[in-house]
């Protein structure tokens, strides 16, 4: 798929952990593996919202456009 | 706690197990009567339930092996699709119902019953042909029922398609983070 999910990234980038993000956006690990490893079929506003908040980031810096 | 679905769809299962257990006693009856028809001609006027086919046993044993082939096959055809109905029941799960293997089942459901459409009309034109020739012939409920069939093979397949969306819908359900 041409969106790339950088959540990976922006974990290392802040230092977190997958089981600290899990915690902080309240969403399973099982979930939060199915975004990271890109997945996933659809993000909901909600998650995108706890994900940037819990990072302190943007959608743009989570979500990038690549061609194939 | 259970659903008013659940309990619909145990009562579905076990109506569906009479259903098959019915019809292969049924199927059986009718092959044992068949049988007994070779050494005492006089069985065939009975076969089952009524069912008699003495004279067209008199007339040509042939076709009369024929005609019972065809009540065999449309009973062995219902008895198919109770059994792929059981299958569907023992699978189903209400907390996520949409599996490709409920989809492909009831596809065959669908197929398995167009063939008894076409079991039955050949039977039909059969009949119509022998009810020239032989006086006295009954076969009950056989040939009068292609278009029944018809009718649920249909309705079977366009559920099997709805049920193909659905199984798409719920695995971009599943992967909505």
């Amino acid at each position: 798929m041409p969106i790339v999910v950088n959540v990976d990234v922006m974990m290392a980038r802040r230092k977190m952990s997958l089981n600290e993000l899990s915690q902080k956006v309240d969403i399973t690990l099982a979930n939060l593996s199915i975004l990271k490893t890109g997945k996933a079929k659809a993000v909901r506003f909600s998650t995108l919202e706890a994900i940037c908040k819990a990072l302190d980031c943007q959608p743009g810096d989570l979500l990038e456009y690549k061609k194939d | 706690m259970k659903t008013k679905t659940e309990t619909i769809l145990k009562f579905m299962h076990v109506l569906a197990w009479i259903a098959f257990i019915g019809l292969a006693i049924e199927t059986g009856a009718i092959l044992i009567s068949y049988g007994v028809s070779w050494f005492h001609p006089i069985a065939a006027s009975d076969l089952y339930r009524g069912m008699n086919l003495y004279d067209v046993s008199q007339y040509d044993f042939w076709l009369y092996t024929q005609m019972v082939s065809y009540v065999v096959a449309l009973l062995v055809v219902k008895a198919y699709a109770a059994y792929l109905v059981i299958k569907i029941m023992m699978k189903v799960k209400l907390q996520s119902p949409f599996t490709l293997e409920i989809t492909s089942r009831l596809e065959t459901i669908a197929y398995v019953l167009l063939g008894g459409v076409v079991i039955s009309l050949i039977s039909q034109v059969q009949a119509d042909w022998l009810q020239k020739h032989v006086r006295d012939f009954n076969l009950g409920w056989i040939g009068e029922n292609a278009g029944e069939f018809l009718l649920v093979a249909g309705l079977v397949f366009i559920i099997s398609q709805v049920f193909k969306r659905g199984v798409e819908l719920q695995a971009e359900n599943e992967l909505t983070v």
